[in-house]
């Protein structure tokens, strides 16, 4: 699919050109280009010889792909499987979505007025099988003309395509075509085994057959979609666009209204909603949240995107809203305890997964951390931070026994310059953020020995090789407590003399 | 008129009546209300954690169970490091899950503070934020109110000004106790609290408190005559319910 060009009957010949290995090549021509012989492929030199009046751009393949992921994005209006084929396709399955729009028939004639009006040229082709459709939509529909294949209707629909809609390579059919087998109907006589001696490879052989096969139905050829379809949705169609964000809210409470009943039917809850309000300018503006454990409180989950609902323009109004559920889950709903003393622990689950989510939505997902002891003397591999899932950390059970830990904690160890007697004395002055502080009391030292099965050893050296740590409490003439340490021993044979860092602060 | 017709008629409603805060240490600190918590000078953020977490075992309903929300605002962090959950396990006896909120921006660590009292979800909220202005720690203090979530508000040294907390500490760390077993190590750390404003007990605001911190029993006890210039406040004669400093002294 590409934009249409809008302007004149006869525009000038234009290209698109990108660099190849044998120099400036035409990418993408408009229809007097090609009308001129200017196809694709073609070297850029040749067509401006054919053409001295060409125009030529230079083609931005990752701006197409985005603005055909978007286009796709938008077909979730139409269905909510829709996969990317080649550079310039969407392939769309609506088994079972036909019957919203009027049959199938009428869809594509919708889908198509929608195109038309956002300006996108494009063929269009429906049938039984992917193979097919592309096909169709390849070689006999044209512009704002679908081409429509009932179901089971392939071998007829088909026969008289050529081979080119088959989705093989060039070689392929420059090869079937000098065979004298232009058009699909002919390859159905042919005996497999025969056909597939005609071609040089065995690879191109089975290409050949294998899109053949799927044309017909005959091999199943499974669609990736580009998102996995939605557990549940619900779909709210204005008779009327609307244009005010109040009715953005009342429609969003009423479809999640029905979702969460649904949902509640099934016994199920949702840990992700997706919201879609499609604009009549055939723009679609997507929020998604993300809860901690299954929900379906209709109160909870608009409240969840009331935070971002604002970044919702209306522009010239909405005509279509849809929420879908994701990543739905049985829900364990529990009666609430009627006084704290009965229940089962402290904390209200539902209430802190709930309050959790509500900060998520507002500050981004993992922003609600919670941690997780780990076994380990390494005070920076002691906890594990990860985002909040709906469930605590059981209460740790530490076997180490430790010396007493700092109540903070630097984010990373500080370098210090430190005076402190050689080898293994506390120290007795640093210089930490460019304050001197001189040591009063000190304590230690507490040695903590690399966790040698984390790193293997570096081959022929030990210069990498983590150290050891010998940790000091100090305090300072002003009252401030430090932790520092000191990496490594000055004959490990490890690397230079040991530095010392600080690493926490004590109360 | 009895008083079913003054509820119908919106003239009378009930009201869950808060209970009442003895003016004995450490007022309502982590029980009721917005507390703040300043540096006295920069650095002293450790002081100031260490003193919050050891005040949640002081008090008559020491230590409210149930999960923390712990806000931290980014910079703060980077400047004074993180509170590990290992410090809670040394401060408290019970275990206590905690959540952990970095927002980066004060307004979105103010929201949060706010949703997380709305919430009724947690036990306490710890924050550490870089300042707020009057508007912003009464709509705290409303709502602490409203919902019975205590707040503890960790700033900076530069914290001055109207504030419509409960009350404002100011805390600076002082030498260590003497170590009973190693006299060249640090002992149980110290404390110089100044209690500068409070609305529980109007009365003593200004009073200074000198305290240690006891790893062994959790607690706080009062240092007598070691604070450096510092008039060691009175013994009180006996406790009691009206008892100013209701802690114990230090043998």
């Amino acid at each position: 699919m590409r934009p249409a060009s809008a302007g004149p009957a006869d525009p000038p010949p234009f290209v698109l050109t990108e660099s190849a290995q044998a120099g400036l090549i035409v990418a993408a021509a408009n229809r007097t280009a090609l009308d001129l012989g200017i196809a694709p492929g073609l070297r850029f030199t040749d067509a401006r010889a054919r053409a001295p009046q060409l125009l030529s751009g230079e083609i931005d393949r990752e701006a197409d792909a985005r603005g055909l992921r978007n286009l796709a994005a938008w077909m979730v209006r139409w269905t909510p499987l829709a996969a990317l084929d080649g550079l310039d396709g969407l392939m769309l399955e609506t088994t079972g979505c036909d019957h919203l729009h009027g049959g199938e028939a009428a869809m594509v004639a919708a889908l198509s007025q929608r195109l038309t009006r956002a300006g996108y040229a494009h063929r269009m082709g429906l049938a039984g099988t992917p193979g097919a459709a592309s096909a169709l939509a390849r070689a006999a529909a044209k512009e704002g003309l679908p081409a429509l294949l009932p179901e089971g209707a392939e071998r007829d629909g088909l026969a008289e395509l050529p081979v080119a809609a088959l989705r093989l390579s060039n070689e392929a059919v420059t090869l079937l075509r000098r065979f004298g087998l232009p058009r699909i109907g002919q390859l159905y006589g042919i005996d497999r085994k025969a056909l597939a001696r005609r071609f040089q490879s065995r690879d191109m052989a089975d290409a050949a057959c294998l899109r053949l096969d799927q044309a017909l139905g005959l091999r199943i050829e499974p669609l990736r979609p580009l998102q996995p379809p939605p557990a549940h949705s619900v779909r709210l169609p204005c008779p009327e666009p609307i244009a005010s964000s109040e009715a953005v809210v009342e429609g969003l409470r009423q479809i999640t209204e029905t979702l969460c009943a649904d949902l509640a039917r099934l016994g199920q809850g949702a840990r992700s909603f997706a919201f879609h309000a499609f604009k009549s300018d055939g723009e679609v503006s997507s929020l998604t949240v993300t809860t901690a454990r299954p929900v379906r409180t209709p109160a909870h989950i608009q409240r969840l995107f009331r935070e971002t609902l604002d970044s919702i323009d209306p522009g010239f109004g909405i005509d279509l809203l849809l929420l879908e559920a994701r990543r739905t889950g049985p829900m364990n709903v529990s009666a609430v305890a009627l006084s704290g003393d009965l229940a089962a622990s402290d904390t209200d689950d539902a209430a802190l997964a709930a309050l959790a989510d509500r900060i998520v939505a507002k500050l981004g997902p993992g922003s609600v951390r919670v941690n997780t002891p780990q076994e380990s003397h390494a005070p920076d591999r002691a906890e594990h931070w990860h985002p909040y899932d709906g469930a605590l950390p059981p209460p740790s059970h530490t076997h180490a026994t430790t010396g007493p830990r700092p109540v903070r904690m630097l984010s990373h160890p500080e370098r210090v310059d430190v005076i402190a007697e050689v080898p293994d004395g506390p120290p007795l002055r640093f210089v930490w953020r460019r304050v001197v502080r001189t040591v009063s009391r000190a304590d230690g030292p507490e040695r903590i020995n690399p966790e040698w099965w984390r790193s293997l050893p570096p081959v022929g050296g030990t210069g990498k090789m983590p150290r050891a740590r010998d940790y000091y409490r100090v305090e300072d003439s002003k009252g401030g407590r430090y932790w520092l340490f000191r990496d490594g021993l000055y004959d490990d044979d490890r690397g230079a003399a040991p530095e010392w860092y600080v690493q926490g602060l004590f109360a | 008129m009895d008083l079913a017709t003054l509820k119908a008629n919106g003239i009378v409603r009930t009201q869950t009546a808060r209970p009442p805060v003895r003016a004995v240490f450490p007022f309502g600190l982590s029980q009721t209300g917005v507390h703040e918590l300043a540096e006295a000078r920069f650095g002293d953020m450790p002081a100031l954690t260490g003193f919050a977490l050891a005040a949640r075992n002081e008090g008559q309903n020491r230590g409210r169970a149930g999960a923390i929300l712990w806000v931290t605002q980014a910079g703060l962090g980077m400047e004074h490091g993180l509170v590990p959950d290992g410090a809670l396990r040394t401060f408290s006896p019970h275990h206590t899950p905690r959540l952990v909120v970095r927002p980066g921006k004060l307004a979105d660590a103010l929201w949060t503070i706010e949703e997380a009292i709305a919430s009724s979800a947690v036990s306490l909220v710890v924050a550490e934020i870089s300042g707020a202005d009057f508007t912003a720690t009464r709509r705290l203090a409303l709502a602490s109110g409203r919902h019975g979530v205590p707040v503890v508000l960790l700033m900076p040294y530069g914290r001055e000004g109207a504030t419509a907390a409960e009350a404002r500490w100011r805390i600076a760390p002082r030498p260590s106790a003497p170590n009973r077993y190693d006299s060249r190590a640090p002992g149980a750390p110290r404390w110089h609290v100044v209690l500068e404003r409070s609305r529980t007990a109007p009365h003593l605001a200004g009073r200074s408190f000198d305290l240690e911190w006891n790893d062994e029993t959790l607690s706080l006890t009062v240092v007598p005559g070691l604070a450096a210039g510092q008039v060691t406040p009175p013994a009180p004669p006996r406790r009691g319910p009206s008892d100013a400093s209701g802690i114990r002294r230090a043998s």
